[in-house]
């Protein structure tokens, strides 16, 4: 156990990737309550938006490491933002009369295309972010090794989340988005515009998303256009151990999954990191498919 | 009815899927009035108040609404113009506060100050006061339809939809209920009562309209209603 806090740390820096990914998937099954299979996609795109940013247009070399991140981050979500955007209005949109079905299938669609088009732009094999964009300091305290990197990850996510939920709780659209999700015809009967909900879902969740791509790239650095199946299943997962819909809830089951898997990786066996999230995913959906939030949220009589 | 109607459904027809539950309705609500809508299970009553809030598009047929065609509109067009509804089965949020559930009443008044109508909602029901910070999930079945009114006055509406409001209620809230409806009525907003609990929606009302199964089988003054043999036989029970 020499290394429990590096761990714990390491396992929350995961998990804050997890849980960003995981509240687009909550959000628009929220409103719409619909799976956005393009999801992990999206994720895919935000890594190679950063990758355009960072590495081919090398911003980090033309406007030293802390301007070329905060604006890679702008172009990354604006970017993954405005396909999310685009993916509603061509992929969903038109489909929001037809049986749920055809919106799955659509979903779908929209997710092997994009995967193909981000293959056809960037090419299959992997790609490397540079590894000299952060300075690759250490903090050693009391034994254990802190990376400056991973505590920009995780701070990073941290902050995103924390703003998210200060909009969602304290501004006039985050409660239109709660009321949508809770119940779609009465909020339209208070006259909130669920059109636009949905719009605003498509256009965060994705940028949230888009942003993960972008901390994974810079962590791992290394990005591949399938890199969002297994995220995106992971991010799925841990979604649904926050209960699927449930804000608060997928921020938590992010940070769990991610310590879930760490620990596992750390103190079980490496063979077992990824099964982890695919044994409590089957484990959640078969005991608790509300989620281990329950509790706050089936109060909805 | 002299003056203008505020409200006009003319030769509304509702399908859903391919199944039609309205079979071209015509009624109109004057300003200032109580109407009722009466009728048996499936006859078709909150499909027309889901239309007439712009939830349900219909296959054919208009709504006006101070003169102006409303079932061309989205949902939230319709509540900014002053129409809004307490739904069947109340439909409070159930995760947020009793608070909560009243400013999102007044979604459509942007940046107005909402002071003055949240004392006015627990002025009328106190009872909302004391659970002002509970979930409005567990609030009791009573306190849920007073929300529910109180939510839909939180818009300032000049015509207020109230779907089943006495539904499964204890006969001294039920009194109290209606007699709340008769204060919120002679305060200026105009009524459609759709009920279950003909007699008491009678007495308050001024009008009523009858619906058999998608199809309008009476109207007449609330009074004549209440003493019409086929209306008794129907809805009132033998008394
Ligand atoms: N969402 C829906 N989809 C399909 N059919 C519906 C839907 N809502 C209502 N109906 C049908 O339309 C008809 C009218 O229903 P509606 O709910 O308007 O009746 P109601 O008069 O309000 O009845 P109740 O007194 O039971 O509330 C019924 O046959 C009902 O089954
Ligand atoms: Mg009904």
């Amino acid at each position: 156990m020499a290394h429990f806090v590096e761990q714990i740390i390491y396992g929350l820096t995961v998990g804050s990737v997890y849980a960003l990914i995981a509240l687009g998937y909550t959000m628009v099954y929220g409103v719409m309550k619909l799976i956005n299979f393009a999801h992990g996609e999206l994720f895919t795109l935000g890594a190679f938006v950063g990758f355009f940013f960072l590495v081919t247009l090398d911003w980090g070399g033309v406007f030293g490491p802390a301007l070329a991140i905060g604006l890679t981050i702008v172009m990354v979500s604006g970017s993954t933002a405005l396909a999310g955007h685009l993916l509603e209005r061509v992929a969903y949109r038109p489909l929001r009369h037809s049986d749920r079905l055809a919106a799955v299938v659509s979903a779908l669609g929209a997710s092997i295309f994009l995967q193909n088009v981000i293959m056809v732009v960037w090419g299959a094999q992997y790609r490397a972010y540079s590894a000299s964009l952060l300075p690759q300091v250490i903090w050693r305290v009391a034994g254990q090794s802190f990376p400056l990197i991973r505590l920009f990850v995780f701070l990073t996510a941290i902050l995103v989340m924390a703003g998210l939920y200060l909009f969602i709780n304290h501004t006039r659209l985050g409660l239109a988005i709660r009321a949508a999700a809770i119940d779609q015809g009465a909020a339209k009967l208070m006259g909130v515009d669920v059109r636009k909900v949905i719009a605003v879902v498509f256009i965060i969740g994705p940028a949230l998303g888009g942003l993960a791509g972008l901390l994974v790239g810079v962590y791992y650095g290394q990005i591949n256009f399938n890199m969002g199946q297994l995220y995106g299943l992971k991010a799925f997962t841990a979604a649904v151990i926050g209960g699927i819909g449930n804000i608060p809830g997928a921020m938590v089951g992010g940070l769990l999954l991610g310590l879930l898997e760490t620990l596992g990786d750390a103190y079980v066996s490496g063979a077992w990191k990824d099964a982890i999230a695919f044994v409590a995913l089957i484990l959640i959906l078969v005991f608790r498919p509300t989620g281990i939030l329950r509790e706050r949220v089936a109060e909805k009589l | 009815m002299a003056a203008a109607p505020l409200l006009e459904l003319k030769n509304l027809v509702v399908a859903y899927g391919g199944v039609e539950a309205i079979h071209g309705l015509s009624l109109s609500v004057a300003p200032g009035e109580i109407v009722t809508i009466l009728g048996a299970n499936g006859a078709g009553k909150s499909t027309t108040l889901m239309a007439i809030s712009g939830l349900v598009r219909p296959k054919a047929g208009e709504i006006h609404f101070k003169g102006q065609r409303i079932d061309v509109l989205r949902s939230h067009e319709v509540v900014q113009l002053g129409v809004t509804q307490a739904p069947e089965g109340r439909r409070v949020f159930g995760p947020m506060t009793v608070e909560e559930n009243l400013k999102l009443g007044a979604f459509t008044r942007r940046g107005q100050d909402l002071e003055p109508d949240l004392a006015r909602v627990y002025e009328l029901f106190p009872r909302l006061l004391e659970r002002q910070k509970q979930m409005a999930g567990t609030l009791s079945g009573g306190e849920q339809q007073m929300l529910a009114i109180g939510r839909a006055l939180m818009a300032r509406p000049t015509l207020l939809l109230l779907d089943e409001p006495s539904l499964g209620l204890a006969p001294l809230l039920v009194k109290s209920i209606f007699a709340t409806i008769k204060s919120i009525n002679e305060s200026g907003v105009t009524i459609i009562l759709v009920e279950q609990n003909a007699r008491a929606a009678l007495k308050l009302a001024n009008r009523g309209y009858v619906l058999d199964v998608g199809r309008l089988a009476l109207e007449d003054r609330a009074e004549r209603l209440l003493n019409n043999p086929q209306v008794r036989d129907a809805y009132l029970g033998a008394r």
